[in-house]
């Protein structure tokens, strides 16, 4: 519900829309990645050091707050920092692109090889964010919800397992691939605590059991109870991520415990309201390489009407945002948010 | 005819009356043995697809009719059934293992006869992404589809698919992103055929998850395919025209 009397600070509406209980107005949120190359210059924070340095992590990452008026804000810009630390071959690009996980030449073939290695944690690419947070933490003082991040153990194991053979194995050896996923969902917790401790107020999991790759049956065999898990495990609300067409697996998800999904453009806005029902709150889903890119904040504008009319409880691009988006398409969200509100209750 | 039962089962995911014209087309001979490769690739049985596929060509049958009425016949029910979301990628991955697996036999007698390919595609994923596996499910069904294909892989330099073009003569390219801060890649690639003189000796088609026809047309890319059945049949169309062939 919304109450236009009540004055919460952005963490509060972040944190009462994720346990469904009643905000000023639909926060608007950023489970993944809103820094631009526009913001890395702004603030003299490139990638791919932002994504390595923890003094630029935060400043970079503090700019969702400062310069584009979000009620989050998210270190973690990318799905390759534990994966860097467990050893995976990486190419970390430039400025103009996210750095990636060399996926063809896998870490690992077998569940014997998972080892968590000694220092995990004090990895200069884990170190990034967790440092980072405590630095976001002191910077904004409660007043701005952080959004720490951990991969989930699908997508680690397509990152040390490589796509083709983890999914061929998911067929070969079903019950194998399960083993697989709970040793992996240590290094979930275990990345996701470190980045509690430091002072995350929300974690966001991106587990990529996407449509366009496999069946909403893999994620109930495969993931749904492992999610479940995770929110038994970690003890602050979880967003769960999953990219492309999910409106099939989405009553599972609204299973999970869960505080939010964070969904994809590929699902209407009102097929998924209507999908997980009550089950879990919904954070989305503006398009990223046409509306944000390329189109006009008037297009953002509808954009975000379409997913407040159809009720989705916190607004947010649908994924990492195209790192040469413009500003002016960003900040159209909020402005967006607040025009719908008060048209809303104006009449 | 398709007589074998479990291919009947399998067929009857085929719903759309020209689709199932053409697949009914490719088993008209009624042959038991390619019914059953074709069944064995479909279920993802590469152990026994090889084993079949050999045994057709020791009992004389020739190496492209295995190739059409068996490997390619079957593929063609996988690639509707993955585009209806019946199956998904490793569905589709076993699928291909056992392709590869009947082709192992086959490709040797093939190029030794010189048979030629309904065409030559460049195949590869753009400069800056490191994803594969779309671009991988469109070679794999070109490649059942009969052409040649070269895969130049993964964070291919715009140079990179010139030079490919002209070692190969290759008349279509096809590129892939996953990534939105990859996918004007694509655009980049295509300026670098028009600055080197050769846009007009290429048909480019591009895919990839993110990727829709407006920001294809927009690139100025020929073609924007949607999945893997439909990159085979952009290919095809352009095989069909004079750049194609």
């Amino acid at each position: 519900m919304i109450d236009i009397n009540l004055k919460l600070t952005k963490k509060q509406r972040v944190l009462n829309a994720l346990a469904g209980e009643d905000v000023d107005k639909p926060p608007v949120s950023n489970p993944t990645n809103v820094a631009t190359v526009e913001l890395m210059d702004y603030v003299d924070a490139p990638f791919p050091d932002a994504c390595r340095n923890p003094e630029l992590n935060a400043k970079l990452a503090l700019t969702g707050h400062t310069e584009l008026g979000f009620d989050s804000i998210a270190p973690y810009f990318s799905i390759i920092q534990e994966s860097s630390a467990l050893g995976c071959e990486m190419q970390w690009e430039q400025k103009d692109n996210w750095p990636t996980v060399r996926m063809g030449n896998p870490i690992w073939k077998s569940i014997s090889d998972i080892k968590i290695p000694s220092g995990f944690l004090e990895h200069q690419d884990n170190v990034a964010i967790t440092r980072s947070i405590n630095i976001l933490k002191e910077e904004v003082k409660g007043e701005v919800a952080i959004l720490g991040k951990t991969m989930g153990p699908w997508t680690l194991a397509y990152h040390v397992f490589g796509v083709e053979p983890f999914l061929l194995l998911s067929i070969d050896d079903p019950e194998e691939t399960k083993k697989i996923l709970r040793k992996l969902k240590e290094i979930t917790i275990l990345f996701g605590q470190a980045q509690i401790d430091s002072g995350a107020d929300v974690l966001v999991i991106p587990d990529h059991a996407t449509g366009d790759l496999v069946s909403g049956k893999y994620y109930d065999d495969f993931l749904l109870e492992i999610h479940q898990e995770l929110v038994e495990d970690l003890k602050v609300p979880l967003i769960l991520h999953i990219c492309g067409r999910t409106v099939d697996r989405m009553p599972s998800i609204a299973k999970t415990g869960m505080a939010a999904f964070h969904f994809d453009s590929k699902n209407l806005p009102s097929e998924a309201m209507e999908a997980v029902g009550e089950g879990i709150r919904l954070v989305g889903n503006i398009n990223n390489p046409e509306t944000l890119y390329s189109k006009t904040p008037e297009d953002v504008r509808q954009e975000v009407y379409r997913a407040l009319d159809s009720g989705v409880q916190l607004i947010a691009p649908e994924c990492a945002i195209p790192l040469k988006t413009k500003i002016e398409n960003l900040l159209a969200i909020p402005d967006a948010v607040n025009q719908w509100v008060s048209n809303k209750f104006q009449s | 005819m398709i007589k074998h039962e479990g291919l009947k089962e399998e067929f009857n995911y085929v719903t759309k009356p020209d689709e199932q014209e053409h697949i009914e087309g490719l088993f008209a001979s009624g042959d038991m043995l390619m019914q059953e490769i074709a069944y064995n690739l479909i279920t993802g049985q590469n152990d026994q697809v090889g084993i079949l596929v050999k045994k057709a060509l020791d009992e004389d049958y020739a190496a492209n009719i295995v190739l059409d009425d068996g490997l390619i016949a079957g593929m063609a029910i996988v690639g509707v059934k993955f585009r209806d979301n019946i199956i998904f990628v490793p569905e589709v991955l076993i699928s291909a293992r056992a392709m590869k697996a009947g082709m192992e036999h086959i490709e040797p007698i093939l190029s030794a006869s010189g048979i030629e390919p309904v065409g030559t595609v460049i195949m590869g994923t753009v400069k800056g992404d490191l994803h594969d596996i779309g671009k991988n499910l469109c070679i794999m069904m070109l490649r059942g589809g009969g052409f040649s294909v070269h895969d130049l892989g993964v964070d291919t330099k715009p140079d990179d698919f010139i030079d490919a073009v002209m070692e190969h003569g290759a008349a279509i390219v096809g590129m892939s992103a996953l990534l939105t801060t990859t996918m004007p890649n694509m655009g980049t690639t295509i300026e670098a055929f028009e600055d080197a003189g050769m846009r007009e000796e290429v048909k480019i088609m591009v895919g990839g998850a993110p990727v829709t026809q407006e920001f294809a047309d927009e690139m100025g890319a020929d073609a924007y395919g949607a999945n893997a059945i439909d990159c085979v049949q952009k290919a095809k169309d352009f095989s069909t025209t004079k750049n194609g062939t």
